[in-house]
């Protein structure tokens, strides 16, 4: 083989493939490190939040005037909620699950304040909240209409039952079955006491990027403070539909009231995460345009190197040098530079990763991101260079003999 | 004109050093016709490098019009060529996206003269060399020795005294090659030092001093030279 | 010379126009990334208010957990907020929260809608600078009068008046009558540096009232409210009374001997709270200025920052890409600058004409990154969305475009220095002979 003049013929041109070189550890540590963002992001976006998201939107009511009786005026509207074709169940709900805004609180398995507590996220809903949100109850029992409770003040909650996720269950209970924890109590701050009666599979908090995302309460009260959201779901299909009909049939309810903020929990979820999907789009930008430009660069020097070797070529060709085996010759110089270029390009791309780990909060990168990152490089550099080497191997061998 | 007094330029790499001219001593008068023969590699470019202030050189002297151009700068020595020196080569060496007036002009920019001063002299160049009418044709619209032409133009605008040329006829066919010697015969004639690098035996014959250099040396010398004397008498 | 040479670099671009359009494109892609995201850090990691960011405070009470380790509360409690606002030892001091209501419009076509308030104290307006359309902020009689007064922002006033000058006029919010007094013209501090952890990038409040009446009219809070302990008893006096936090507290101090006589008073206050048995931790009480607040505060998203290396590395790489092809590109040209020296050309006059040769690629890659960048930004506010964050403030100003040029013309000369060396250090006499 003829490795080593190929080799040392690029010792000569070292400037031309430290350039290349450069260009391809800097676009690997790039890519790489994106392309884990990327995914890291696309992981948190996927994580399922329990709801039947497709279904379900959401509606705030507000009244105003000293007429204005909410717990009359939320029942009313539930129940003729409820009643409407399309509608599947209602209920009145004092945060939306992934919107970025709620409530959390602190809960203990003793009664002492000085004591660490286990924060979750905290939903008020009715006893129609379960089958609303289309979750999955896996041990215990829904609330009951007797358990509801009206709260007229703000503070941990009123109610003495509670259903858990079953990430609380496991944050509390250490290894304990969701079934064995029904009937346990949890103290509230300022020590009052709420009872498990049921555990479902997942509800996630209102906060994606919080710790305790997965770790929600939902309680059987109704906050009398003149503000009531409403989350509805409708029959598959139905939703954008219904969605017109509930915004009219509550306008045209009252003139002391106030509707606004409807929306779909898809849109919700989307709003959420708009920086995250923002940022995974600009990333494949910056991912495709450097591909593109450093085949450009790569195309752009191969074929300024070649050129100049026109009559070098040339030469070999007259010297009986197979059309092949000149592809193989610039091919192979590419090689070289490549790897030259991603065993850099692996050392930056672990820095990076550990720059980001370290300042940005974020989880460690896989360890085959580097090696599947530096093979992509190395193939993305052999089809750069096989146009140009393949115009190379196309030199006649009579240029050696020109002079011009 | 010219006085080189046992000029040496050796170059070296980490093997070998190559005596590219060795203890070269040669006299060019004003008005003179030198045409420089000898095979490839004997140090005839050396030496036309070394007369043109392209190169320097290893060891000995070299008086240009009565300087001494050893000690001078790049900046120096870019002024001497500018003003005194004139090249003409065998590959034309025209600038390819300039038209024929801006390669003309070239010289006169570097000189720092005023566009008012560089137009009429770039058209005389032109018309001198019969090209006056293609002023703004680029070099490959114009057949080989058309092209050669601009190159003479180009040597002559600045009106140096002395003429390099490194086998212009290299790439031209005979009867192009006849015109472009008429051409330099005549510039000759008109008081311009020509020196001229060629391996065309015919050329050299006909030139009134011939030298031929072997192995860095000047191995033969003929010439009538009665004839440089009665050249300045032209002038 | 400037220009011969620059019509040179033309002539030179016409030569090669596909080498010269792949480093004018390489140039544009790599400072368009750079300047999208620059642009972003300028405008959302800019002092929003540049003139007095060092004279305006944040104030830190660190009232929080004794059992735990988190970081101070970021607002005060009401006690605090009183205290200090009563004490009024700054030279200007506002409590500011925000509250929900209803407006009720006088014109029958239009239905009562909700809106974001601002309660706060006189010194809100002059304190932040805030320009006014018509009108003028509350006198300091009015905060202790509890004056039925009110302050609209621009879109409001739009949308209640049609934008006409509405001082005198009353409105109907939370079910009685407040009469206007003055209405902002746009007021979009980027980032809201006055209230950041209820979101740095939201647009400003519409409506701004006199701060006791947030309290005494038991306004519903808007913003969020962090409470580390249970609320001690029922009713709204038991919420005042608790060490919930809820209230931004702002002072304008004008020199260094304030600050610390303000911090001072600050550590001296809470050291008194500590006999009535609040304030478990150790004294943690500081005043942040305006920049320093926003860095505490992270309030620049760690994606800007992400973005910044990504767009500073993928520069590097167009710019690495520019000289391999600036090099291929000069040394093709060795016969021609060989040619030159022959002619008289000494080596400073071919580096000048190179360099402006490369100035030119530059400058084009400048302009043809301008558009893109403005494209790009376009394309990021579409990602970012109006309804989520506001982003008209998204924008190239003037000293952007400017740096944008520059920054172009200045990298591309500096990845043109070797390849330009390189091409003004051949050996003439080489290039001459051979073609």
């Amino acid at each position: 083989m003829e490795i080593g003049p190929i080799f040392r013929a690029l010792l000569r041109n070292k400037l031309g493939a430290l350039l290349i070189a450069l260009q391809i550890a800097f676009t690997m540590t790039v890519i790489i490190n994106a392309v884990f963002i990327i995914n890291e992001r696309n992981r948190l976006m996927a994580r399922p939040s329990g709801l039947d998201e497709s279904n379900l939107f959401h509606i705030t009511v507000i009244g105003f005037g000293d007429d204005y009786n909410e717990e009359i005026v939320a029942a009313d509207d539930l129940a003729m909620l409820r009643q409407t074709p399309g509608i599947v169940d209602a209920t009145v709900i004092n945060a939306i699950p992934v919107s970025g805004g709620g409530s959390s609180t602190g809960v203990r398995l003793i009664n002492d304040e000085t004591s660490p507590s286990t924060g979750t996220a905290i939903y008020r809903l009715d006893e129609h909240g379960l089958n609303t949100l289309n979750l999955d109850l896996i041990a215990g029992e829904n609330f009951t209409a007797t358990d509801m409770r009206l709260r007229y003040e703000s503070g941990p909650t009123e109610a003495d039952k509670a259903v858990v996720t079953r990430a609380l269950v496991e944050s509390l209970f250490d290894g304990m079955a969701p079934a064995d924890v029904l009937g346990e109590v949890m103290y509230m701050p300022g020590g009052d006491v709420v009872q498990i009666v049921g555990v479902v599979d997942r509800l996630q908090a209102p906060w994606p990027t919080s710790q305790l995302v997965e770790r929600s309460m939902l309680v059987p009260e109704n906050y009398i403070d003149s503000f009531s959201r409403y989350m509805i779901r409708t029959e598959p299909g139905q939703r954008d539909r219904m969605m017109a009909e509930v915004e009219r049939m509550l306008v045209e309810r009252g003139q002391d009231r106030v509707v606004r903020d409807m929306e779909a929990m898809e849109v919700t979820r989307a709003n959420t995460y708009r920086v995250d999907s923002a940022l995974t789009t600009i990333l494949r930008v910056v991912v495709a345009t450097l591909i593109v430009i450093n085949c450009m660069g790569i195309v752009g020097l191969a074929v300024f190197s070649i050129n100049r070797r026109k009559k070098q070529i040339g030469t070999r060709r007259a010297l009986g040098a197979t059309r092949p085996e000149i592809l193989r010759y610039f091919l192979l110089e590419n090689l070289f530079i490549t790897i030259a270029g991603v065993a850099l390009g692996a050392v930056l791309t672990i820095a990076l990763s550990i720059v980001l780990t370290t300042n940005f909060n974020m989880p460690t990168m896989a360890w085959y991101y580097t090696p599947l990152g530096a093979l992509l490089l190395i193939l993305v550099g052999q089809l750069s260079a096989l146009g140009p080497s393949a115009r190379a191997a196309g030199t006649e061998p009579a240029i050696a003999t020109r002079s011009v | 004109m010219l006085e080189m007094i046992d000029i040496c330029k050796v170059y070296r790499t980490d093997l070998v050093q190559t005596h590219a001219l060795r203890d070269f001593s040669l006299s060019v008068q004003e008005g003179e016709f030198v045409t420089i023969t000898g095979p490839s590699g004997c140090g005839k470019t050396t030496f036309l490098n070394i007369a043109g202030l392209l190169e320097t050189y290893t060891s000995g002297s070299y008086q240009l019009d009565g300087v001494e151009v050893s000690q001078l700068n790049d900046f120096k020595r870019a002024r001497l060529r500018n003003e005194k020196i004139g090249f003409i080569f065998q590959s034309f060496n025209l600038m390819p996206d300039l038209n024929l007036f801006d390669n003309v002009d070239v010289p006169l920019r570097y000189r720092g003269l005023k566009a008012s001063e560089r137009k009429p002299l770039i058209e005389k160049a032109l018309e001198s060399v019969g090209l006056a009418g293609r002023m703004k044709h680029l070099p490959s619209q114009l057949s080989g020795g058309q092209q050669q032409r601009v190159a003479i133009a180009r040597a002559l605008v600045g009106s140096p005294r002395f003429l390099l040329a490194d086998e212009p006829t290299g790439n031209l066919d005979s009867n192009t090659a006849r015109g472009v010697m008429e051409l330099l015969q005549e510039i000759n004639e008109l008081g311009t030092t020509i020196v001229m690098v060629t391996h065309d035996q015919e050329l050299a014959r006909e030139s009134r001093r011939n030298i031929h250099i072997l192995d860095g040396q000047i191995h033969e010398e003929n010439g009538r030279g009665e004839m440089s004397s009665s050249a300045s008498a032209v002038a | 010379m400037f220009f011969y040479y620059l019509r040179l670099a033309a002539l030179s671009y016409r030569r090669n126009p596909i080498l010269s359009s792949l480093m004018v494109l390489a140039v544009a892609v790599g400072i368009a990334a750079y300047m999208i995201v620059f642009t972003l850090n300028y405008t959302m990691g800019g002092d929003p208010i540049p003139h007095k960011s060092s004279q305006l405070f944040a104030v830190q009470l660190d009232n929080w957990d004794p059992n735990t380790d988190s970081d101070p509360p970021q607002q005060l409690t009401y006690t605090d907020a009183m205290a200090l606002q009563q004490a009024g030892r700054a030279w200007r001091q506002t409590a500011s929260s925000k509250f929900s209501g209803i407006v009720e419009p006088d014109n029958p076509e239009l239905r009562p809608f909700m809106f974001i308030g601002r309660g706060a104290y006189a010194d809100f307006f002059p304190m932040f600078d805030v320009p006014f359309q018509y009108g003028s902020g509350w006198s300091a009689d009015a905060d202790a009068n509890l004056e039925q007064v009110t302050v609209l922002s621009r879109d409001l006033n739009e949308r209640l008046f049609g934008g006409a000058n509405s001082v005198g006029e009353t409105i109907t919010m939370d079910g009685t009558q407040w009469q206007v007094i003055g209405v902002l013209d746009r007021w979009d501090p980027v980032p809201k540096f006055y209230d950041v952890n209820n979101g740095p990038f939201d647009s400003g409040e519409e409506l701004y009232i006199p701060w006791g009446h947030v309290v005494a009219r038991e306004l519903p809070r808007s913003g969020n409210t962090n409470c580390w302990t249970a609320i001690g008893g029922s009713g709204f006096q038991a919420f005042l009374n608790s060490e919930c936090v809820w209230i931004q507290y702002w002072v304008e101090l004008r020199d260094a001997n304030e600050e610390a006589e303000y911090l001072d008073f600050i550590n001296g206050y809470v050291q008194e709270q500590k006999t009535l048995g609040r304030f478990g931790r150790p004294l943690n009480n500081a005043l942040y200025d305006v920049n320093e607040w926003l860095l505490k505060e992270e309030v620049l998203p760690d994606e800007t920052s992400i973005l910044s290396m990504l767009a500073a590395m993928l520069l590097a790489v167009c710019l690495l890409n520019t000289i391999g092809l600036l090099l291929a590109k000069f040394l093709g040209k060795s016969a021609e600058i060989g040619a030159r020296q022959a002619l008289g050309a000494h080596k400073g006059s071919l580096f000048i004409q190179h360099m402006i040769e490369a100035g030119f690629i530059g400058l084009l890659g400048g302009l043809l990154g301008l558009l893109l960048a403005h494209y790009g930004l376009e394309g990021v506010k579409i990602l970012l969305g109006n309804e989520l964050m506001m982003t008209d403030w998204i924008q190239l100003n003037v000293p952007i475009v400017i740096t944008t040029i520059a920054l172009a013309i200045v990298s591309t000369v500096i990845a043109g220095l070797y390849p330009i060396w390189r091409a003004c250090n051949i050996n003439p006499a080489i290039h001459l002979k051979t073609q």
